[in-house]
């Protein structure tokens, strides 16, 4: 086996334009071959939203390659799928129904699109009864095209390869509030208590065994803060507007007011149920990021960019994140001594972390080109459509 | 005769299942901040499922001497519903919060300091009692059934069998005491439990609500 690579103590050169465009080149070919299909390219609107999103994503993995950073250009990445998934969603029910609620004889007809937050409630269900108990549709209609079978089968394949990356790379609610986390200069708020961090994991048992014994996907129906921009049962009775009340005041205070406070992701920190789920796939990954104790000098330049309460003093000694970690890539991005870094399991830490970062990014990549940029694209096209019509 | 006796332990049997979701979301996060080892676990367990029995039968005793009344009119079965659900809750949270940091008044009270004691039985048999007075499909068909009975002790033993019925989809609960080996379960589980009471006292106060508006 070859000696570990002896890594300097200071951040690289940038890689050079000539190396940078031969590493962007198979995700070119990739984007290319996506984009083909992922809208209809017989309409310029089409044409004219597959060309920039492909642009778009391939230029920002050029520049994450040609810089060496992550974080950053993934970020631009999530907050533009993060404010263009709401919007073409939105336009999307407003052309199939007219409104964003759903009425209940449509959710009954299963009509509800399937979002991937909803996976970890139907597990159990599935398992004793065989019921899946998502008021959607298995395959695709013509009336739901997000149904249960296309969500699971992406997710999973995904979630083989990237693990908990899902809610860094492919997540289209995350850059919601990524994007609120990022608008200020400093946090007002600070020093959350780490043990705030098992509240996720706290919701994800209290909804699994809820969904189980209701047989109703409870966190979708009472919890999730999303359905305040996308989609939501029609306020018919007490219930139902207090369940609208209550996605209202989540969305509001962990999407929009503690990311502007705190600079962190706070709703994946403090509520979202499936980023715990997610966590215990980070098992089966072969990525992760894992902080050199020979290098560390305690700066918590790390810490302080983590965006969730991942790594804390405890972490950082044990020498890495765990199995929450997203993969953001903030803290290695932070860490001037190139103490925090990519690595690939089994393989000595600190060896050849640019490698190990190059080999996670062209499956995550390849994947947030595939998923998250083909709703970048189709939100596009719906924006631009009266433009080009 | 093995026909009395088996129509109800097959009807627990079968609809077991049910159980075990219904109870879920009570007894698993209790046992698990419990954190006891196996028998521990097995001693909990039996308490709750203790307590689950008091409540089949004390419904058995209703359901029989209502009788014909039965089913109850949608209003009566709204009411207790709801209660059931709020009591579950308060008892819920009251146990989820740890003794030391419960207000002085309750903190003092002798039956609070019973519950959350190791030995303690309070806790488990009051949650059992309150889950065995779930109004779900397959107990409301027991119910039904035992009121048919020409006697008491006919119901009490119709609902003794269907509740032995159901016993056999209790014991995966036993493997919750393989979370005690992870240090963060005990947390995890009681801010769980305190998310499950939330839920349930807001699905009671709005089944009496409705109940109470709408009849």
């Amino acid at each position: 086996m070859a000696d570990p690579v002896v890594l300097e103590t200071t951040r690289p050169a940038p890689r050079s334009i000539g190396r940078s465009a031969l590493l962007t080149l198979p995700l070119l070919l990739w984007a290319l071959l996506m984009f083909s299909h992922a809208v209809d390219l017989r309409e310029n609107a089409g044409r004219a939203a597959a060309l920039l999103t492909c642009a778009f994503m391939v230029a920002l993995f050029f520049l994450m390659v040609r810089t060496r950073r992550t974080y950053r250009w993934r970020r631009v990445f999530f907050v533009a799928l993060g404010v263009l998934f709401p919007i073409g969603f939105i336009a999307q029910l407003y052309a199939l129904r007219g409104s964003m609620s759903i009425p209940v004889e449509r959710m009954l007809s299963g009509d509800t699109p399937f979002c991937f937050l909803a996976i970890p409630m139907l597990i159990v269900p599935a398992a004793l009864t065989r019921t899946v108990i998502f008021p959607g549709s298995i395959l695709p209609t013509a009336s739901n095209p997000h149904s249960v079978a296309t969500m699971i089968a992406v997710w999973f394949a995904a979630t083989l390869v990237l693990g908990k990356a899902w809610c860094a790379f492919g997540c289209f609610f995350g850059g919601i509030e990524e994007g609120f986390a990022a608008l200020p200069r400093k946090a007002k708020l600070r020093d959350l208590p780490p043990r705030l961090r098992w509240v996720p994991w706290s919701v994800l048992a209290a909804v699994v065994l809820l969904s189980a014994a209701t047989f109703e996907p409870t966190y979708c129906m009472w919890l999730c803060p999303f359905k305040a921009v996308t989609e939501f049962p029609e306020v018919r009775s007490a219930q139902t507007a207090i369940q609208f009340a209550i996605f209202g005041m989540l969305f509001g205070g962990l999407v929009v007011v503690m990311p502007l406070l705190t600079r962190l992701r706070t709703q994946c920190t403090l509520l979202c149920p499936f980023g715990a789920f997610q966590s215990l796939f980070n098992k089966l990954t072969v990525f992760d990021v894992r902080i050199d104790r020979s290098r560390c000098t305690d700066c918590v330049a790390c810490r302080r960019a983590c965006p969730t309460l991942v790594l804390d003093e405890a972490a950082v000694t044990a020498g890495g994140p765990g199995i929450s970690c997203m993969k953001c890539g903030a803290c290695v991005d932070s860490c001037t001594k190139q103490a925090a870094v990519w690595h690939v399991k089994g393989t000595p830490i600190a060896a050849r972390p640019e490698t190990a970062r190059l080999l996670f990014l062209y499956p995550a990549w390849s994947f947030a080109t595939l998923f998250g940029g083909s709703i970048i694209a189709g939100s596009l096209a719906q924006l631009l459509r009266p433009l080009l019509h | 005769m093995l026909g009395n006796l088996a129509e109800p332990a097959l009807l627990g049997f079968s609809s077991g299942l049910v159980c075990l979701a219904a109870c879920g979301p009570v007894l698993l996060p209790w046992l698990a901040a419990a954190g006891e080892g196996g028998r521990g676990t097995a001693r909990l367990l039996a308490q709750f499922l203790g307590g689950r029995l008091v409540g089949y039968l004390g419904f058995a005793s209703l359901a029989w001497a209502i009788g014909l009344a039965l089913p109850l009119p949608a209003r009566t079965n709204a009411f207790a519903y709801g209660l059931v659900h709020i009591a579950l809750a308060i008892a819920l949270l009251v146990f989820a919060v740890p003794a030391r940091r419960r207000p002085e008044p309750c903190a003092r009270l002798s039956i609070f300091r019973r519950a959350t004691t190791r030995s303690g039985f309070l806790a488990p048999v009051l949650l059992g009692f309150l889950t065995g007075l779930n109004l779900c499909p397959p107990f409301v068909a027991a119910g039904v059934r035992a009121a048919e009975r020409h006697s008491l002790p006919g119901a009490l033993a119709f609902f003794l069998l269907f509740f032995a019925g159901t016993l056999v989809w209790f014991l995966p609960y036993l493997g919750s005491a393989l979370l005690r080996r992870l240090p963060a379960v005990p947390t995890v589980a009681r801010w769980s439990a305190a998310l499950v009471a939330v839920y349930y006292l807001l699905l009671g106060g709005l089944t009496l609500g409705g109940a109470w508006l709408h009849g």
